[in-house]
């Protein structure tokens, strides 16, 4: 199978400190990586490196097979890379469809054709599916911003999927859900992942969502990867231990 | 059933249909300033109240509009060619002013435009060959259009609130588009934008330059409604108070502009008769809107229809629960 995401000998130094130090690791087509690691390990900025937010200091980030190091997040997002974040991004002041609509339109046309064709941009039904497939049909017309946290969380990941894209990187999705929600959660990404064979990489805490979600776990601390491996073998290796529990 | 919302529109576009044929001359230049600095605010509200980038320029492109129109018709060109000309000029000079925003924001970018209207003021003030310099230009035309002279200030009115009308069905339309979503988004949130495929740059660059232009044609307005132009009138003051405009009516608010303006235009007219003070009461009156309610009267309107149907929601229940 082919690598969707392929990183090369990633760095990225913080004054004197590699917060990512040498990271090197493949993700191919339908797989869904687990990246854990403790506080700091630097699982934040290797996601930044990757995603264009922030430019490594060396190494290289492929797509397909083609370098994406240096491209602007709005052109990686147009080669069918797309996220969600940690902390909440939803647009508070738009309604839950427009959201979704918002999260497919650019890739729709050009500039121009946007200004002059329809105000959903062709999307209202792809828009309408992916608020079924989430089960907020009856928050639909809602602002954003009056949405619950977990149901938000919810949107956040229907408006990265809005576009359909090939490879997802979700940053911490169960921060902060609780557990009815996260079990929701995890459901409908699982159902997504079987429709589509997309793949996914995510950054999480919570770890028996990461055991039961990924089918890979690579595990990272203090910039390096320590461990890699389906999550059961990972759950024991004295390495991660040592690293979570340590010093 | 018809919305509250859409009757108070019909009416208001019957009052300004009807109105200025029971007004004395100074009445009607009055609503044709009006009428004029809306289109003005429309701009400023786009940039700012969609797409939440800080500009105290609009004033400054009012003036290059100004100038540029008295310019070229007084050189002999037609006046349909040196309007497009002066919304065509702003919407360049307003796109490279949008290059600061790119790498600044809020009170920075303040900054930025502020400097910039004072740039303008003073090019306007010494480049005597061009402007004549605080002398201004005197004696602009007004046009005349297949043989319609908008001489008298009726014509003129329904000429400015005509071009009021087209440019706002425009701005109506483009902010329906999916560009206008986008706007807000760079508003609310440009980081999560720039993550699903906005280009966050070409729009912030976008917003300044399609609210410059309409600032530039609201100048291409203003030069012959007044007929004379100086530096002054483009200086600071008039993009505060565009800006105050913008804000007191609503912003991010469609018809916010057109509320602002109209207490903009009115309220002096109305408070002279306090002489000197009026521009304390002014100042006062905008004091307590912004304590009181911060996202204008447009946004006081919507709170006061919000709490009504509220209130009649639960009358609305126990009917039914009567029955």
């Amino acid at each position: 199978m082919t690598a969707v995401l392929e990183v090369a000998n990633l760095r990225k130094s913080f004054g004197g400190i590699a917060a990512v130090d040498d990271v090197s690791f493949e993700v191919r087509e339908g797989e869904i990586l687990g990246i854990i690691g403790p506080n700091g390990s630097g699982k934040s900025t290797l996601f930044n490196c990757i995603l264009g937010q922030l430019t490594p200091s060396s190494g290289e980030v492929r797509v397909d097979g083609k370098p994406t190091t240096g491209l602007r997040p709005c052109n990686l997002n147009r080669l069918g890379v797309s996220r969600t974040f940690q902390l909440l991004q939803v647009f508070p002041r738009l309604s839950v469809r427009d959201n979704l609509v918002l999260a497919g339109q650019e890739h729709q046309g050009s500039m121009t054709s946007r200004l002059f064709g329809r105000a959903d941009a062709g999307l209202g039904r792809v828009a309408d599916r992916m608020i079924d497939f989430f089960r907020l049909s009856h928050l639909a017309g809602e602002e954003a911003g009056a949405l619950s946290y977990g149901q938000q969380k919810l949107l956040d990941a229907a408006m990265a999927f809005m576009a359909g894209p090939r490879l997802v990187l979700l940053d911490e999705p169960a921060g902060g859900v609780n557990l009815t929600m996260l079990g929701h959660l995890r459901e409908r990404l699982e159902a997504y992942h079987a429709e589509r064979n997309a793949t996914f990489v995510v950054i999480e805490h919570q770890m028996e969502f990461v055991m039961a979600l990924c089918t890979r776990v690579l595990v990272l601390a203090e910039g390096r990867i320590i461990a890699q491996g389906a999550p059961h073998e990972v759950r024991r290796d004295p390495a991660v231990i040592e690293a979570y529990l340590g010093h | 059933m018809i919305r509250p919302a859409t009757i108070v529109l019909v009416a208001a576009a019957a009052i300004a249909v009807v109105a200025p044929f029971f007004l004395k001359p100074f009445g009607i230049y009055l609503i044709s300033m009006w009428a004029v600095l809306t289109v003005a605010a429309i701009g400023l509200n786009l940039t700012i109240g969609y797409a939440g980038q800080v500009s105290l320029a609009q004033g400054a492109f009012v003036g290059i509009g100004a100038y540029t129109v008295a310019l070229m018709t007084q050189a002999g060109w037609p006046y349909p060619l040196a309007f497009v000309a002066a919304g065509a000029l702003c919407f360049a000079v307003g796109w490279i002013l949008g290059y600061p925003a790119l790498r600044v924001q809020h009170h920075y970018l303040a900054f930025v435009t502020l400097a910039f209207t004072s740039l303008v003021f003073l090019v306007l003030r010494n480049e005597e060959w061009l402007t004549g310099g605080t002398h201004g230009i005197n004696g602009i035309a007004r046009p005349v259009f297949f043989g319609w002279s908008t001489g008298k200030p009726l014509d003129f009115y329904f000429f400015s609130v005509g071009t009021l009308t087209v440019l706002s069905g425009a701005m109506w339309r483009m902010l329906r588009s999916p560009w206008g979503r986008a706007f807000v988004a760079l508003r609310e949130n440009p980081v999560r934008a720039l993550s699903l495929g906005v280009d966050t740059r070409r729009y912030t660059l976008m917003a300044f330059a399609i609210g410059s232009s309409l600032g530039g044609l609201a100048g291409a307005l203003y030069a012959p409604l007044v007929q004379f132009i100086e530096p002054g009138s483009f200086a600071l003051g008039l993009s505060f108070n565009l800006l105050l405009m913008v804000i007191v009516g609503g912003s991010g608010y469609f018809f916010g502009p057109f509320v602002g303006a109209l207490v903009a235009v009115l309220l002096p007219e109305w408070t002279r008769i306090a002489q000197g003070y009026y521009l304390l009461i002014y100042a006062a009156l905008v004091m307590l809107m912004m304590a009181v309610c911060p996202s204008g009267l447009l946004g006081l309107a919507a709170r006061a229809a919000k709490a009504l149907a509220r209130r009649q929601l639960p009358a609305l229940r126990a009917e039914g629960a009567g029955r």
